[in-house]
């Protein structure tokens, strides 16, 4: 967490991830698109971290007009926007922080993202990346949010999603699933491995 | 006077040789696929040992596996073989992260139990002052009598094979590299290397490790359909009682990432794998035998 960032009780943080290794710069482009932004500040939220990963050139563009966007709409309230690249130890600290300031994540529909942010049990949208060719990340979503997991998003209205995120918290499904499908009795995993074996207890 | 042996070698010969064989090998076949065994191993007391072998895949494969191993008991898998493929650093640092990671687990919890019989055990230790000290041995013995956890170095390895496909390989030579990956398959199948060179094994968790694993643990990447295959063959041929003493398990389990089609180590895998796990309802029944018991990562 950045020294410029004034961290308070009351910050809430939204954190967006794109993807280290192929960022997803459509994402990027439209959570600091003006519409974003002003949704962002109307639900309350104080920071705005993105994590570009090797597309800075488009988050150095893209924040720099949405922060003078900022100063043009003052009345709306500050948020302050900061991004990243890469963080080898992985995103733990920041959804935590998210986590803490009852924040939302912001994420592409890569697999791995989602297990990892969902573990947290905080509001996500994922944004499936329809330019990947031969590719399950909206079929993914789709049955994610079918499941009230999270919540799916599209780089076309992104406003609309983060709207709908405000009231997602208290409807989310625990994931890890608890118990889950319908009326079935379900298993860990850990389970099915004892049952393969025939181990009792 | 016997024909001479030459007299033998005519087509139609070879051709019944060829056949004979062919109907054996496909009746060995079908009763070692998995519509003939069942599909767990009938209830029993668990073996002091168990040895189980995780084929590990690239990033993602990798990252679901450790999801699902999250509850893994070291009481219960006592010897645990990660299988990676070369240059796959990625995975290997995962598996010693994770192994890392059940020794924290265990310690935590001796922790708090040790916490838990400091505070609520005031009354049980009057009891014993009471009577004789035997007595207070037995029933200490009664409250540890669970086996013990098995971690650390000796407990696991991390065994690596061959990539059956690299990168821009052409399409030629990739079935001569998929051979060779499962030539060094059977290396990991067949036992784990002992802590110490040369160690003959003289407890049964050494036992287990030096044997055939009890379970395979897959979630798709290219090496797990030829480990599989490896397995198939040990049990094909019976090696060390592979098939007859219950050796070879197999689970599969699909990517949380396919949620209406299967992936093509799926498909490859769905009728020879003892159990197929799908995490999406959607695909329950592919094949006529896939199981949906909830997202499992």
């Amino acid at each position: 967490m950045a020294e410029s960032w004034n961290w308070t009780r009351d910050s809430k943080l939204c954190f967006v991830t794109t993807g280290a290794t192929a960022p997803f710069t459509a994402l990027i482009e439209s959570v600091l698109s003006p519409s974003s932004i002003q949704t962002l500040r109307k639900c309350g939220f104080t920071h705005l971290l993105v994590q570009y990963g090797s597309a800075k050139d488009v988050y150095d563009i893209c924040s720099s007009a949405a922060r003078l966007h900022i100063q043009d709409n003052k009345q709306d309230g500050e948020i302050i926007i900061d991004g990243m690249d890469f963080n080898s130890e992985g995103l733990q600290s920041q959804f935590k922080l998210v986590q803490k300031s009852k924040g939302l994540v912001i994420s592409h529909a890569g697999s791995g993202s989602v297990l990892e942010a969902l573990r947290y049990q905080i509001p996500l949208i994922v944004v499936p990346n329809i330019g990947l060719l031969d590719n399950h990340q909206e079929e993914l979503a789709v049955a994610m949010e079918r499941n009230q997991y999270l919540l799916r998003g599209d780089v076309q209205d992104l406003a609309s999603a983060i709207r709908k995120s405000e009231g997602f918290r208290i409807k989310m499904s625990q994931f890890p699933p608890v118990t889950s499908g319908e009326h079935r009795e379900t298993k860990s995993f850990a389970a099915i491995m004892d049952e393969t074996m025939g181990f009792m207890d | 006077m016997a024909p001479p042996l030459s007299s033998l070698y005519t087509l139609s010969f070879a051709l019944a040789v060829l056949t004979t064989l062919f109907v054996a090998a496909s009746l060995r076949l079908l009763t070692i696929l998995p519509n003939q065994r069942s599909k767990s191993t009938p209830w029993r007391k668990r073996p002091v040992a168990t040895r189980v072998l995780v084929v590990l895949g690239s990033g993602g494969h990798t990252h679901e596996m450790f999801y699902l191993l999250r509850d893994l008991d070291t009481r219960k898998y006592t010897h645990r073989t990660y299988v990676v493929s070369s240059g796959d650093a990625f995975s290997a640092q995962r598996a010693v992260e994770f192994e890392r990671g059940l020794e924290e687990r265990e310690k935590q919890w001796r922790a708090e139990e040790e916490r838990n019989d400091e505070t609520a055990n005031g009354k049980v230790k009057i009891e014993v002052t009471n009577e004789d000290g035997v007595t207070k041995s037995t029933q200490e013995e009664t409250m540890r009598g669970e086996r013990p956890a098995c971690l650390g170095p000796d407990h696991y390895n991390i065994a690596i094979v061959p990539r059956a496909r690299k990168i821009h390989q052409p399409l030629l030579t990739t079935p001569l590299s998929c051979l060779w990956t499962l030539y060094c398959s059977f290396t990991p199948l067949l036992r784990a290397p002992p802590f110490l060179p040369d160690q003959q094994p003289t407890t049964p968790y050494e036992a287990a490790a030096a044997d055939l694993p009890d379970l395979i643990i897959t979630n798709g990447p290219a090496t797990a359909v030829i480990i599989i295959l490896a397995s198939l063959i040990l049990r094909f041929l019976n090696w060390r009682g592979a098939n007859s003493r219950s050796k070879c398990k197999t689970v599969y389990v699909e990517s949380f990432a396919r949620v209406k089609t299967l992936s093509l180590s799926g498909r490859l895998l769905l009728r020879i794998v003892d159990r197929f796990l799908v995490q999406w309802v959607e695909l329950e029944g592919a094949g006529g035998r896939a199981e949906f018991w909830g997202v499992l990562v």
